[in-house]
């Protein structure tokens, strides 16, 4: 092959390599903030929700200890209400603490993202550092080995980042995940 | 007398939402921030039921677990993961490390003191 063609191969690497990393990072980024979009929604949503139901609940029972209070006698409709009352505000707290979980997964998302975004950048300041030897002076061969040694340092670089990039969490939803007594 | 548990995760929030449910149903619960802090608790007293996250700075929960059952006092002591992983892969890491039970988050508190009920009473 000539020195031309090999200098061409090598750049053509380089330069997919760079660019193919680039965009399956950068997938995952948009992948994982969706993602993180998504739970804190339902988040909101579902912990508003409980939080107004809990509301009209305590609201309901504050009504019925006024009337007792008062020395009224409540109906029968308001005993049985009274009386179903505190699992009523149990279902919504046991709601609510289910939806406030959000915070732990968006956290692993969030800190996965951060470490990817790490990990682009410190990618991208390879090609500058090696970038930094080469001037106008440089010979092609010169610049064949340099081009073979960022290619390498790239892969392991981008072998790293995978390796501490592993997806734990795959939640779409804040419903109650499963279990499983071994 | 009350049965104590270990809660291991390195989410506060995540942690007082377990110690919040599990103290409601009656249980003591001593809070660990990460794997090398579940195993130092879990060393000054032995409790009646482990339930540790797996990704956690310093000693994950396989990890946690791999040491807990090396010590005479938590061989046959129950051990939960409560975790986001629901890989088949992940359960069966777990297993083999000595977990007996994977409870996937987010959890239901009622469904939680359900399984320790089940497990500990």
């Amino acid at each position: 092959m000539t020195r031309k063609k090999i200098l061409g191969s090598h750049l053509k690497r380089l330069l997919s390599g760079v660019s193919d990393h680039g965009k399956s990072h950068l997938s995952e980024v948009e992948t994982d903030l969706l993602q993180t979009e998504l739970l804190l929604e339902e988040a909101v949503d579902k912990l508003t929700r409980s939080f107004m139901a809990i509301h009209e609940a305590v609201g309901a029972r504050q009504d019925s200890i006024n009337l007792l209070l008062a020395g009224g006698t409540p109906s029968a409709d308001e005993i049985a209400r009274m009386k179903a009352m505190s699992g009523e505000v149990g279902v919504h707290v046991n709601s609510a603490i289910t939806s406030m979980q959000f915070q732990d997964m968006t956290s692993q998302l969030i800190d996965r993202t951060l470490k990817r975004v790490t990990g682009l950048r410190a990618f991208l300041g390879t090609l500058g550092t090696h970038s930094a030897g080469v001037n106008a002076e440089t010979g092609s061969e010169e610049i064949v080995d340099l081009l073979g040694k960022v290619s390498m340092v790239l892969a392991i670089q981008s072998l790293e980042l995978r390796s501490v990039l592993r997806k734990a969490v795959n939640q779409q939803h804040l419903e109650s995940g499963d279990i499983e007594l071994f | 007398m009350a049965k104590t548990i270990l809660a291991v995760d390195d989410s506060s929030s995540l942690r007082q939402m377990v110690a919040f449910s599990l103290k409601a149903a009656g249980y003591l619960v001593i809070e660990a921030v990460d794997g090398q802090d579940g195993l130092e608790k879990a060393k000054l007293q032995t409790v009646d039921l482990v339930l540790t996250d797996q990704n956690m700075p310093r000693m994950d929960g396989l990890a946690l677990i791999k040491l807990l059952r090396a010590l005479p006092a938590y061989q046959k002591v129950p051990i939960l993961m409560l975790t986001t992983e629901s890989s088949d892969e992940m359960k069966s890491k777990g297993r083999a490390a000595g977990a007996n039970g994977w409870l996937v988050k987010p959890f239901d508190p009622q469904r939680l003191i359900e399984v320790v009920k089940k497990v500990i009473g």
